[in-house]
C-alpha cells in the first residue's frame, strides 16, 4: 500500500568542524588553523542563514508496491525519502567561483555537502523512529550508487514521490538538482537482521 | 620601493595566500615597468614551488594551496594585459582543455583543477560542465591542445570520459601521435 507523501522543513542545521575541515582538505588535523583561511571559513558559516532552506519529503510504502530490489527483499516497508538544503548555497558558490573566490567556493560547498547530510540525518531518525512505533526494525539508510544499489534506483525514489515539491529534480543522468541534496531508503523488517540497526540509533 | 623587495614582497604574499598583497605589488610592478616575464619566473615559478614544498611536507592543505593559486591567477589578472601590450608572449608549459562531461554540472573540482594548471604556467582553456562529447574534441582539435581534462562524479556520466579516450586512441593512432590517459580519483 502506498502512504501519504509528507514533509518536513523544521530543521535545525548544527556543523560538525572536525567534518567540515576535513571536506575542505585537511586530512589530518593542523595544530591550528591559519590566515586567511580561518577568517574565510568563519566568514562563509555567516552566509549561511540566508542560503539555507533545508526540506526533505518522504513516504512510507508497502514493500510489495516497490519495484522489489532483491537486496532488499524480506522487507515489510519501505520509507523512501528525499532531502535538500535549496539552491541558494550553489547558486553563492557559482558567483564565488566567477570572482576568483576558489577557497571560500571550496569551503562553502563542504559547508552545503555538510547540511545536507545533516538534514538526512535528522530525516532518518525521524523515518527510523517511525518503524518503531509500528514495531518494525528499521535498516540503515541506503543511498542510490552507493554499494550494490545501482544510481539509476534514483528513478524508483523520484517516481514515488514528488521532489518537485520540495525544488529538487532528477536529470538523465540521475542526478539531483540541487546538487545538495540527498536521496535514501530505510527498509522496516519484522524481526532483526544485520543490516538493522540497534535502538537509539 | 626597489625591484628585489618588490620581488620578495610578492612571493612571500603568493606563498601566504595574500590576495590584496599579492595584486597590489603586482600593480607597482608594472608601474615600474619591471620585466614582467623576468616577475613571472623569479616569483611565481619559485613561490608555487615552495607552496607546493609546503604541500608534500603537509604543512599546507588544498585551502592554501588554493588561495596561493588565486593570488596567481589574480596577479595575472594584472600582468598579463601588459605583458600582451608590450607584445612578449608569456611562457607557457602547455595548453589544456578542460570540461565536465555531457549530464553532469559538478564543476568545483574542475575548476580547482583549471585555477591549479593556471598557476602552474599552463594556458587553460575551459570549457565549463555539461559540455557534449563532440563540442569537446572539436574545440580541443582547433585549439591544438597538448592535453585533455575530463571531469565526471557519476557513474552514469564517467561512461563519456571512456568514449573519448576510444575516440581520441583511434584519431592519434592514425596521426601517428603518442597518446597517453590517465585516471584520478
Amino acid at each position: 500500500m502506498s502512504g501519504p507523501v509528507k514533509k518536513i522543513e523544521n530543521f535545525k542545521v548544527e556543523f560538525d568542524e572536525k567534518r567540515i575541515l576535513t571536506l575542505i582538505g585537511y586530512k589530518k588535523r593542523p595544530k591550528e588553523i591559519k590566515e586567511p583561511i580561518k577568517s574565510l571559513i568563519a566568514e562563509e558559516k555567516k552566509k549561511l542563514d540566508n542560503l539555507l532552506h533545508p526540506a526533505s519529503i518522504y513516504t512510507i510504502i508497502d514493500y510489495a508496491v516497490t519495484n522489489k530490489h532483491p537486496i532488499f527483499k524480506d522487507a515489510e516497508k519501505v520509507a523512501i525519502c528525499v532531502c535538500t538544503i535549496g539552491p541558494e548555497l550553489e547558486q553563492e558558490i557559482k558567483k564565488l567561483m566567477e570572482k576568483n573566490e576558489m577557497t571560500r567556493a571550496l569551503i562553502l560547498d563542504a559547508l552545503g555537502s555538510e547540511a545536507a547530510e545533516e538534514v538526512a540525518i535528522q530525516s532518518d531518525r525521524i523515518l527510523a523512529e517511525k518503524a518503531r512505533k509500528m514495531n518494525l526494525w528499521p535498516s540503515k539508510r541506503f543511498s542510490p550508487g552507493y554499494g550494490k544499489w545501482d544510481i539509476r534506483e534514483q528513478r524508483f525514489i523520484f517516481r514515488l514521490l514528488p521532489a518537485a515539491d520540495i525544488g529538487v529534480r532528477l536529470t538523465e543522468s540521475c542526478m539531483m538538482v540541487p546538487r545538495k541534496s540527498v536521496s535514501f531508503r530505510i527498509n522496516f523488517y519484522k524481526e532483526q537482521r544485520l543490516s538493522t540497526r540497534k535502538k537509539g540509533t | 620601493m626597489s625591484t628585489q623587495e618588490i620581488l620578495a614582497r610578492m612571493e612571500k604574499a603568493m606563498v601566504e595566500g595574500n590576495k590584496e598583497e599579492a595584486e597590489a605589488l603586482a600593480k607597482e610592478a608594472t608601474k615600474q615597468r619591471l620585466d614582467l616575464n623576468e616577475v613571472i619566473d623569479k616569483v611565481y615559478v619559485p613561490g608555487i614551488q615552495k607552496v607546493g614544498d609546503l604541500w608534500e611536507k603537509g604543512e599546507y592543505f588544498l585551502p592554501e594551496l588554493i588561495t596561493s593559486a588565486e593570488c596567481v591567477k589574480g596577479t595575472m589578472s594584472v600582468l598579463q594585459p601588459e605583458i600582451e601590450k608590450s607584445l612578449i608572449s608569456a611562457k607557457s608549459k602547455g595548453k589544456a582543455v578542460i570540461r565536465t562531461v555531457k549530464g553532469d554540472i559538478h564543476d568545483i573540482g574542475k575548476n580547482l583543477v583549471a585555477s591549479m594548471l593556471a598557476a602552474n604556467g599552463f594556458q587553460v582553456v575551459d570549457l565549463g560542465a555539461d559540455v557534449k562529447l563532440e563540442e569537446f574534441i572539436e574545440i580541443a582539435e582547433a585549439e591544438n591542445t597538448d592535453f585533455i581534462c575530463l571531469s565526471a562524479l557519476l557513474t552514469t556520466t564517467k561512461l563519456a570520459q571512456k568514449k573519448v579516450i576510444e575516440i581520441l586512441r583511434k584519431k592519434t593512432s592514425e596521426a601517428g601521435v603518442k597518446f597517453w590517459w590517465e585516471v584520478h580519483r
